[in-house]
Formats: structure tokens, C-alpha cells, sequence
């Protein structure tokens, strides 16, 4: 017969067993958690592509430090960020706009890291060429990190070409000669999706570029410069006469982007100015049938001045200022965008990292992606343009932009009409402190 | 024995009854009448949506309004799709109705076909009018076919057509909740109503017009004012296919009020529009009960 209390000290004794294992397996739990890194991105929810390929290898390669992503859908900042970061609750890491239009807000508000410590440190100064260093920094910070390198060109149909008899022409001269003989069998030239508005801005950010050139467009954006000038109220022009000969086709403004690219690709259409930002969406579903299509720099309308590239840093990559892990998330970026593995998926992916493309690197990227950065290469001593000017100004003066590309299609607004707005809601965006000054890193 | 005002049975019923209906008012003021208020004081203001500081404007963004032409043209186009749709939907849901309270054969099958555009999501019908839209589409094609080349054209892209050709997708979608509810309506029309209007020698139309309209009074009311409420909401159609677009051709409030407060970030201007939208709203809505109790006998 056991002794009374004996259930009772073998309970007492079970019970702080249990409460110590539990603390002990909590502590040990809490010492082993990994760190997460929240990522927001665009793009519809469940989407599978080149950043998750970097990230699943990273996570394999850092299981003391996770990335966590979620695609919000196709807008991502004003719907969804914004919210989450006046709350607090935002990502550690997103994808934002560059400057000087797009994300003065965002930095304004004290949401995003300063970056700079990790310039030199992780040896992004040799890196970021300094045009990217400039669109992602002010007052001496960097605020981000350039995502991809984007380009536009001319596509055109190898098979039309050959059947007329065309060359690719290489002056302004030639190309009108080109789109005039296509004119006979096509009633659409060059395919131009004007129902969006925003396709249109990309032709008119090339004329607008070829005409003043990379000073022309930087002494607007950063200087004293203005839109209203002659020279753009010039380039608007050359794209009304474009129209107006009716290289655009009937009816442009009843036409989507999607609805057009898939035109030009069925071969209904010729010729697309567009840019390397489809090729992702649109490379699987072509596959070997890319090889009917080509690319050519457009020629400069005026006489004696060169061809430059079009080139945008599409999008950014940004520290969330509040983020428990600021070094790991910067070790991140690192990884997916200048690690050898980051930088092959990518471009694999037919995504251009910013920096210089090694040769190993190019080689897979499809033969016509080759060939338009060999192009770009080519004609860099010229210096480059912006392949976007819609990505870099305020949403506020792109919005007039759009409105006023296609009041010049329907004849409701004229080449100075169209300027003179652009530089009214440029000045009223510079006003409300919606750009940024130059940027550039403050070095220690 | 009667029960007196204040018995503790009457008591506990009305607590009871102020419990469930208090819950749904504290759920209705933190969903809907808390932000409707937000909204009303964002607009004294001009914010970026993300700045820590509000900059007071008080009623500036409403003069800015009044002297926006681009707002001014968004309301008519409202106006003009109200006039387009509740016309289409009311008249043509009404014949529909009537023609399937007759005892056919396939009846359902022609009922929820009616109705199976209704449940569609706003985005779906969008891109299907697109496609059906487009130059190349199937509207353009079976004009060529029929040898009616000369009216084919960029429907979309054509201000004058584009938001009538809206217009219609959204008809399309919708005036299959005027059937069903029409086709309520005309189940709980006394029969008896039918048969002495044939005995006095009407036809079908007559019977139609004498009967089975006047039956129908408040049914109306009601169709008309989903239809109104309805109409002023239109958004997705119109934002899955011209965004407002071509030049603001088919913008309409809700389209701007979307691209000013959010795409372009002035939170402060987007809310006095969604402001003055609302007025509007509320205003057509109550003279539409209005006029509805206005037919109604009086209780008593």
C-alpha cells in the first residue's frame, strides 16, 4: 500500500517536468526560427518566374534567413503598399517606381531604407552603372536598388520584309521608304495600341528622346529645361505625320496593347515599336517561332544627329525602413541581382539585370534579345535615352500625357497644345514636390 | 390581463431587439458610415496617400471640381449610360418577362439563359465585349459577312460610339435581373384580372397594356431604382475595356474618381469627387422612393 501523498509528489514532480521541456523545446524553437523576409511584387497572385527561381535557390542556400513572396495583382503600390506601409504593416522588401517622379512620396514618408552603407560595402559601386545610380538615389542616398534594364526597339516581321524585298532601313529616310511600300498591302504599317494610352507615350518618349537627345531629355528632368520647347513641339509632329499617312492604321485608338502585339505576331501586321518588358509574357507561347521576327534601332528624323538606345530601369527594388533584418535583406538584393546564379536566371529569363552582361550571360538570352542589346551596345558612345518617360515623371503628368496622346490622334490638340499641357502638369507636379533633384550616393 | 408598457416582459423583448439591431448598427458604422465620413474629411484635404502629414485645403478641391471639365464630362456620360441603360434594361426586361410568363416550352431553359449574364463577373463580360468589339471582332466580321462592310469600324475607338457600344455590353449583362424580377411581378397579378379583360374583348396587347402594366406599378419602382443605383455604379465594364478612354469618351465618375485618387495619388481630389458622387447618388435615389410612395395608397 503506497504512502498517502504519493500520486501527489509524482504529479508535482511530472508537472515541472513537462514545464520545463516545454520551456526549454520554446527556447530552443525561438534560437533556431529563421529570419522571414516579406517581398511584395506585381503581378498576378500564384505567378511563377525568374525572382522566385532566385528566391527558392536562396532560401535552399540560407535557411537561417527565408523570403516569403506575394504577388498583389497587376497594381501593387497605391493599392496595396501604401495602405500597408502608412499601417506598419508593410513588406520587408518591394518593387517600386524610380526617379525622379515616381517615388518621392514612398521616400518622402520615411518607408524605405537608405541603402547607401551597402553601396560600397557589397560592392555595388563597381556594379550599378551611374545613369541607374542616379534614377534610384537623391541627396546623396540611395533609396533602391534598378531591377532590369528594359529596351525599345523596332520588331519587324523577317517574312514581310523578305517578301517586299526590305531592308532594314538605318536613316529616317529609308524607314519612311520602308513603311510607304509596306503601305500598299497593309493597312496597318506599325502596329500602335492607342486604345491603351500608354503604348503611344513609348513612341513619343522615342521621338521626343531622338530629338533632344540624352542632354535635351536630362536638362527637362533634372534642370531647367522645359517640354514646351520647339524641339519636342517638333518630335510630336513627326508622330501626328506618321499617323496622318496612315502608317498606324485606321483605328488605332479601337486597338489594345495585347490585341496588337498578337496582330504583329500572327503576322497581320509588320512592325511594332515596343519593348523587351513582353518578352517574358510573350517568349513561351512563340518558342521557336521568335526566329520570324527582328529588331532595328529606330533612325533619327533629324538630319545628322545619331541613333541613340532606349533605356529604362523598370522598376526598383526597396527596403522597407521598418524591417527587422535590414542586413539580411540587403544581402538579399544582393544575391538577386548581382549574385552569378541571380544575374543567369534572370537573363535567362530574358530579364536584363542592371550592371554589365557578361558573355556567358547573353548567350542565353533568345538570338533577337542578343541582338537588340548588341545594338543598344553599339550605339551607346552616342549616350542613351529614356525607353519610358511615363515610369520616370509624376503619375500626375503622365495621366496628361496619355490624355494628350490621343487628343492628337482624334485632331482635338496640337503638337503645342500637347507640350504646353505636359509642361503646365510638369510645373504643377515640380510645385507639389512630386519630383526628386539628381541623384547620385555621397561617398564617405 | 393586458400587459402594461414597462412590464419586464416587454422590457427584455426590447433589449432583446436593440441587442440584434445594435450589432448590426455597430457593424454598419465601422464598414460603411465611418469611412463615408473619412472620405468626406479627406477631401478637405490634399494628400499623396502616403505622406504622415494631411495638407488642409478645405473647399478647394470642390472649386477645383467645379472647374474640372473633364468631372463635368464624366457626369453627363453617367447621365447619358443611365438614360442608355435603365431604357434598355427596364424596356426590354419587361417584354422579355412577358414573353416568358407565357406557357412555352423550355420556359427555364430561356430563364436562366436570360439570367446567366447577370451572375457574370463585370470583368468577364469586359473582355468578351472587347473581343466582340475589337476591328477584327466579331461584330466587324459578321458586317463583312452579311455585306455591311461600310458600317464596320473601331468601335472603342470611336467617341461617339464607344460609350453607347458600353452601354450595350452592360444591358446585355444586366437586364436579365429586370426579367426575373418583372416576371415575379406578373406571377402575383390576380389571373382572375386576365380573364375578365379577355371576356370584355381585349387581345393580348390590350390586356397587356390595361393589366398586366398597372399591376406592375410597383414593381416598376423597384426595377427602376435598382437600375438607377446600378447605372451610376458603373465601373468594371468600363475599366476592363476603354479606361475611360478614347479622351474621356466613356469616363465616367466612378472611372475618375478611381484614376484620381489612386493612379495618380491625389487622395484628397478622388474623395470630393466620390463626395459629390454620392450626393448625386442619394439624391436620385430618394426622389426615386419618392415618386414611388407618392403612387402608394395611403395606410389607415
Amino acid at each position: 500500500m503506497r504512502r498517502p501523498g504519493w500520486w501527489r509528489t509524482r504529479a508535482s514532480a511530472a508537472m515541472v517536468l513537462g514545464a520545463v521541456t516545454v520551456l526549454v523545446g520554446a527556447g530552443v524553437g525561438s534560437a533556431q526560427e529563421p529570419a522571414t523576409l516579406q517581398m511584395w511584387l506585381a503581378g498576378p497572385v500564384g505567378t511563377v518566374n525568374a525572382y522566385t527561381e532566385v528566391i527558392d535557390e536562396w532560401n535552399k542556400q540560407n535557411p537561417d534567413v527565408q523570403v516569403t513572396t506575394t504577388f498583389m495583382g497587376d497594381e501593387l503600390v497605391k493599392p496595396a503598399l501604401l495602405p500597408a506601409l502608412n499601417a506598419g504593416t508593410g513588406p520587408d522588401i518591394f518593387e517600386g517606381g524610380v526617379g525622379p517622379g515616381q517615388p518621392k512620396s514612398i521616400i518622402d514618408a520615411g518607408h524605405t531604407l537608405d541603402l547607401s552603407p551597402y553601396y560600397s560595402s557589397l560592392g555595388w559601386d563597381k556594379i550599378i552603372p551611374s545613369d541607374v545610380v542616379t534614377r534610384t538615389s537623391s541627396g546623396g542616398k540611395l533609396w533602391s536598388i534598378g531591377q532590369s534594364v528594359q529596351t525599345t526597339v523596332m520588331f519587324y516581321n523577317k517574312r514581310i520584309f523578305e517578301e517586299k524585298g526590305l531592308q532594314v532601313p538605318t536613316t529616317w529616310e529609308e524607314f519612311l521608304a520602308v513603311e510607304e511600300a509596306l503601305l500598299a498591302d497593309y493597312p496597318t504599317v506599325v502596329a500602335l495600341p492607342a486604345g491603351d494610352g500608354w503604348p503611344i507615350s513609348h513612341n513619343q518618349t522615342a521621338l521626343w528622346g531622338l530629338f533632344a537627345g540624352p542632354d535635351g531629355l536630362d536638362d527637362v528632368l533634372y534642370g531647367d529645361g522645359r517640354w514646351d520647347d520647339q524641339t519636342f513641339v517638333d518630335a510630336t509632329q513627326t508622330l501626328v505625320d506618321q499617323y496622318t499617312a496612315g502608317y498606324f492604321g485606321p483605328e488605332p485608338l479601337a486597338v489594345g496593347y495585347r490585341d496588337a502585339l498578337a496582330s504583329f505576331f500572327r503576322g497581320e501586321i509588320p512592325m511594332v515599336f515596343t519593348g523587351t518588358f513582353m518578352f517574358p509574357d510573350f517568349l513561351p507561347k512563340l518558342g521557336e517561332a521568335i526566329a520570324d521576327f527582328g529588331a532595328f534601332a529606330m533612325p533619327n528624323p533629324v538630319s545628322g544627329k545619331p541613333t541613340y538606345p532606349f533605356e529604362s530601369v523598370a522598376g526598383a527594388w526597396y527596403i522597407n525602413a521598418d524591417t527587422e533584418h535590414p542586413d539580411e535583406a540587403a544581402r538579399f538584393l544582393d544575391f538577386l541581382n548581382f549574385s552569378d546564379f541571380g544575374r543567369a536566371t534572370l537573363l535567362r529569363n530574358a530579364v536584363v539585370p542592371v550592371g554589365e552582361v557578361s558573355g556567358e550571360g547573353l548567350a542565353t538570352l533568345p538570338t533577337i534579345f542578343q541582338e537588340i542589346l548588341k545594338m543598344n551596345d553599339d550605339n551607346r558612345a552616342n549616350g542613351s535615352v529614356e525607353a519610358f518617360l511615363d515610369t520616370v515623371i509624376p503619375a500626375t503628368v503622365s495621366a496628361v500625357t496619355y490624355d494628350g496622346l490621343q487628343g492628337l490622334l482624334t485632331g482635338d490638340v496640337t503638337p503645342a497644345d500637347f507640350t504646353a499641357q505636359v509642361q503646365a502638369a510638369w510645373e504643377e507636379a515640380k510645385a507639389n514636390g512630386e519630383t526628386m533633384q539628381p541623384g547620385g550616393v555621397a561617398q564617405p | 390581463m393586458r400587459q402594461r408598457a414597462s412590464s419586464p416582459f416587454r422590457i427584455r423583448a426590447s433589449l432583446t431587439a436593440y441587442g440584434f439591431v445594435g450589432l448590426a448598427l455597430l457593424l454598419w458604422g465601422f464598414f460603411v458610415l465611418r469611412p463615408t465620413i473619412e472620405v468626406f474629411f479627406l477631401s478637405l484635404y490634399r494628400w499623396d496617400g502616403i505622406a504622415p502629414i494631411r495638407t488642409w485645403v478645405g473647399l478647394d478641391n470642390f472649386a477645383k471640381l467645379a472647374a474640372d471639365p473633364i468631372f463635368w464630362k464624366a457626369l453627363g456620360n453617367n447621365l447619358a449610360w443611365l438614360a442608355m441603360v435603365v431604357t434598355f434594361n427596364v424596356s426590354l426586361g419587361l417584354v422579355t418577362a412577358a414573353l416568358l410568363a407565357q406557357k412555352i416550352r423550355g420556359r427555364l431553359f430561356f430563364q436562366a439563359g436570360y439570367f446567366l449574364p447577370v451572375v457574370q463577373a463585370g470583368i468577364v463580360v469586359a473582355l468578351t465585349w472587347r473581343w466582340i468589339y475589337n476591328p477584327d471582332g466579331l461584330l466587324n466580321e459578321s458586317l463583312d459577312l452579311v455585306g455591311l462592310s461600310d458600317f464596320t469600324r473601331g468601335w472603342l475607338g470611336d467617341r461617339s460610339l464607344a460609350l453607347p457600344a458600353l452601354a450595350l455590353a452592360t444591358g446585355w449583362a444586366g437586364f436579365g435581373l429586370a426579367v426575373v424580377i418583372f416576371l415575379a411581378g406578373m406571377q402575383g397579378i390576380d389571373r382572375e384580372l386576365y380573364d375578365a379583360a379577355a371576356m370584355d374583348g381585349a387581345n393580348g396587347r390590350q390586356a397587356f397594356r390595361h393589366v398586366t402594366v398597372p399591376g406592375l406599378r410597383n414593381v416598376f419602382t423597384v426595377v427602376l431604382l435598382l437600375e438607377v443605383i446600378g447605372a451610376f455604379q458603373a465601373f468594371d465594364v468600363i475599366w476592363g475595356t476603354t479606361q475611360g478612354g478614347p479622351l474621356h469618351a466613356t469616363e465616367v465618375l466612378a472611372t475618375y474618381m478611381f484614376k484620381k485618387g489612386i493612379a495618380e495619388g491625389q487622395y484628397g481630389y478622388g474623395s470630393a469627387i466620390a463626395v459629390v458622387f454620392m450626393v448625386i447618388v442619394l439624391v436620385v435615389a430618394v426622389i426615386s422612393i419618392a415618386v414611388r410612395e407618392r403612387g402608394e395608397p395611403a395606410d389607415g
